[in-house]
């Protein structure tokens, strides 16, 4: 039931609300009056909407390239494009005769058609007499002509006008000249009858973006453990490997999907540090993310079927065999692939290089990337090992206050100073939000341990009070 | 084999080629500090190839000398393959992060660094013992909170398969299967005679070592160089018999 103008109309039915003469855009006032015991629940587009794209997302066990159904196709359905899927099952028919059994096994009744156009076949799934239609190539206007205007998926405004001035059949549109129809309706209609008719091509809006280098497997038995799902991995990893090393390129991302039993699908992504073909690596990967994620991997009956695709892709040069192997080359793709393996288990953020960044400001001075290799200066200044993550606030004691520290007091421990050398002045940088300037002081205590200090602000210039930080630790 | 080796030399020639045939001797090179004082108290003239090295700072303020001391040993691996370090969130307690610049003053290129910050101990252990078996890394450093002693045994016998150096930072106070252990504590600093820091000083004390002699030390570390050497002023009667041992043992 939906809220529409002039008061609550019908937006779906079940079978037994048919079976009594209901229909669909009825006014629910008039269907009460009909059928007394009517039950009534208000119509959720969004959960419609979620399980239909679960739908689509199950029905990529068939192809990569399906489309769900948006607002103007009824949005109760979806486009497979089986061209060069439909041979795996063994034909059309087949293919059909498989999917209709399980939707019905779903306890989804289905209506199917196949035809060269989108248009004709979503027409056909709807107004031919059979549940499950397939049309020959080139006949889509024999077939189209005896359905009704409706058929062309036009907006229920364009059909109604259509039947008013006596266009009732698609039929009766087909060959008329085109003028009329255009200066009358929206660019829709010819639109529609085009693309329906193969004149005009459709784009379709798919659930995922298909995959250029994609294999599937059926299994006989659904499969329980993550063993197996990774055996079947690096089988489908194998079949991937001929085509990424036709067309001269390694997978930087692939992508799993699990296909349960029961239609859930889950999705598995990867992504690689290089572009890669060897499936050992493919399947290792695979096995330490379900390794991570095993709670949220849920096995139910089984997996039936399992999708990988490669969904980016890099050109990779190919690699020599039997000259002699730089060794430098085989040590990078050993250390990518190894980079690889502890980011899949350990985090994406964890694996990482130093790199320097232009700042005066020590704690801003370096990053941590991955990919390229950073390249270092030869270093200049003395630097401390190691960084505290905020520098701490210390109480120093100086003979005069913009001399080197006598003492200080740091996390509670009291150091004597044996030698200090400095100071190092490291001044704001004006383009950020300005900040006293640091004078820095490399400390050591009469136990050798060495600590670098700064003085924060200029003594009577920018502060009459300066304080200090320790903010490293040297070796 | 045809002919019996009739020589110690030829016994030894003709060990070191079957090593070289399994193709273990190339990397399992033991790495000498290039101090006679010190390689000599080591079995093999340097620390071990594929064995699990351990260095444990006196006090927790000597972490920083310790990591230093770990940062100067893998600055002298040879160069080319890159070098791992694992940290664990307790190993290095509350001194912050290793910082590329402080890696840098002190001789070990950052760029060669590849740092994996692992969660906790246990993956820190896993990462490792993953950098290990894959032969990437020319040396692995952790520097971890704990150890058990199976850990150890694992990690040991992943350094010895393929042959890789493994330094660990770690508490003191822990049972391992390390083929050494050395102590550091922080040392003033060697000055030039401006009174600036000329080169990085610390206490190193060889606790344990199998199949070698403890030893005593302080030693001084050049950056620009990658030179360990013995502290001048160091007059203390352990170099002097270390180096008595030495010249005995180079003489018998």
């Amino acid at each position: 039931m939906v809220e529409a103008a002039g008061g609550p109309r019908i937006a779906a039915l079940n079978e037994a609300a048919y079976a009594e003469g209901l229909a669909v855009h009825d006014l629910l006032a008039d269907a009460r009056a009909k059928v007394t015991t009517l039950q009534v629940r208000p119509a959720d587009p969004a959960a419609d909407d979620a399980a239909l794209r679960r739908l689509a997302l199950w029905a990529t066990r068939y192809t990569p390239t399906v489309s769900p159904w948006g607002e103007q196709n009824g949005a109760d359905g979806f486009f497979l494009d089986v061209a060069g899927a439909s041979h795996l099952f063994g034909g059309e028919e087949t293919l059909l005769a498989d999917l209709i059994n399980r939707l019905d096994h779903f306890g989804l009744p289905a209506r199917l058609a196949i035809a060269d156009t989108a248009g004709a076949a979503w027409a056909l799934a709807r107004f031919h007499p059979d549940d499950v239609a397939i049309l020959p190539s080139g006949q889509e206007a024999e077939a189209l002509a005896p359905l009704p205007v409706a058929a062309l998926r036009v907006s229920p405004d364009t059909s109604a006008t259509l039947r008013r001035l006596g266009f009732k059949r698609i039929g009766s549109l087909i060959d008329k000249p085109r003028a009329p129809f255009a200066a009358r309706f929206e660019s829709e209609l010819l639109t529609r009858l085009d693309q329906a008719l193969g004149h005009a091509a459709e784009p379709l809006a798919l659930i995922a973006p298909p995959p250029v280098y994609h294999s599937l497997r059926y299994l006989m038995e659904p499969i329980f453990s993550q063993d197996a799902i990774v055996a079947v991995a690096t089988r489908l990893m194998k079949d991937l490997v001929h085509a990424l090393v036709r067309h001269g390129v390694g997978a930087r991302a692939l992508r799993l999907a699990l296909y349960r039993v029961d239609g859930e699908v889950t999705i598995i992504d990867v992504s690689l540090t290089m572009p890669t073909r060897d499936p050992a690596h493919v399947t290792r990967l695979f096995d330490l993310k379900l390794e991570r994620s095993t709670e949220a991997v849920d096995f139910g009956f089984g997996f039936e079927a399992l999708g990988l695709a490669a969904t980016m892709v890099e050109p990779m040069e190919p690699t020599q065999t039997d000259l002699a192997p730089a060794a430098d080359d085989h040590n990078a793709e050993d250390c990518a692939a190894l980079v690889d393996r502890l980011q899949q288990r350990l985090g994406p953020r964890s694996v990482r290089k130093l790199a320097p960044v232009a700042s005066h400001l020590p704690e801003r001075a370096e990053m941590a990337v991955s990919g390229l290799a950073p390249v270092w200066p030869v270093p200049q200044a003395t630097r401390p090992l190691f960084l505290l993550s905020h520098a701490e606030p210390a109480d120093v004691l100086a003979l005069v206050p913009e001399g080197p520290p006598q003492r200080f007091r740091w996390r509670g421990v009291m150091h004597d100073v044996a030698r200090a050398q400095g100071p190092e002045r490291i001044a704001s940088e004006w383009w950020r939000s300005p900040q006293p300037t640091r004078d820095y002081y490399l400390v050591e205590d009469g136990g050798g341990r060495r600590f670098w200090l700064y003085r924060e602000g200029l003594y009577e210039r920018e502060t009459n009070a300066p304080r200090w930080f320790v903010q490293g630790l040297f070796a | 084999m045809a002919h019996q080796p009739s020589h110690h030399a030829e016994i030894v020639y003709e060990l070191r080629r079957l090593l070289a045939q399994q193709g273990v001797a190339a990397e399992a090179r033991p790495l000498p500090f290039g101090l006679p004082a010190i390689d000599g108290h080591l079995p093999q003239g340097g620390l071990a190839g594929g064995a699990l090295h351990e260095v444990v700072p006196e006090a927790r303020g000597d972490i920083p000398a310790a990591f230093g001391f770990v940062a100067a040993t893998l600055s002298r691996v040879r160069p080319g393959a890159p070098l791992f370090l694992v940290t664990s969130p307790c190993g290095l307690a509350t001194f912050g992060r290793p910082y590329g610049h402080g890696l840098n003053s002190l001789g070990l290129d950052p760029a060669r660094v590849i740092v994996v910050a692992a969660p906790n101990a246990t993956q820190a252990l896993w990462a490792m013992e993953e950098a290990l078996r894959s032969a990437v890394p020319a040396a692995v450093a952790g520097v971890i909170g704990k150890l058990d002693f199976r850990a150890s045994q694992r990690l040991h016998i992943a350094a010895g398969e393929t042959g890789r150096l493994l330094l660990l930072l770690r508490p003191p106070g822990m049972a391992s299967v390390a083929v050494t252990r050395w102590r550091v504590a922080a040392e003033r600093a060697a000055r030039d005679r401006f009174g600036l820091i000329a080169r990085w000083r610390w206490q190193l004390k060889l606790e344990r070592c199998r199949n070698g002699r403890p030893g005593q030390w302080i030693v001084e570390f050049d950056h620009a160089t990658h030179h360990f050497s013995l502290a001048a002023a160091l007059a203390d009667s352990t170099l002097s018999r270390s180096t008595v041992a030495h010249a005995r043992a180079h003489a018998g």
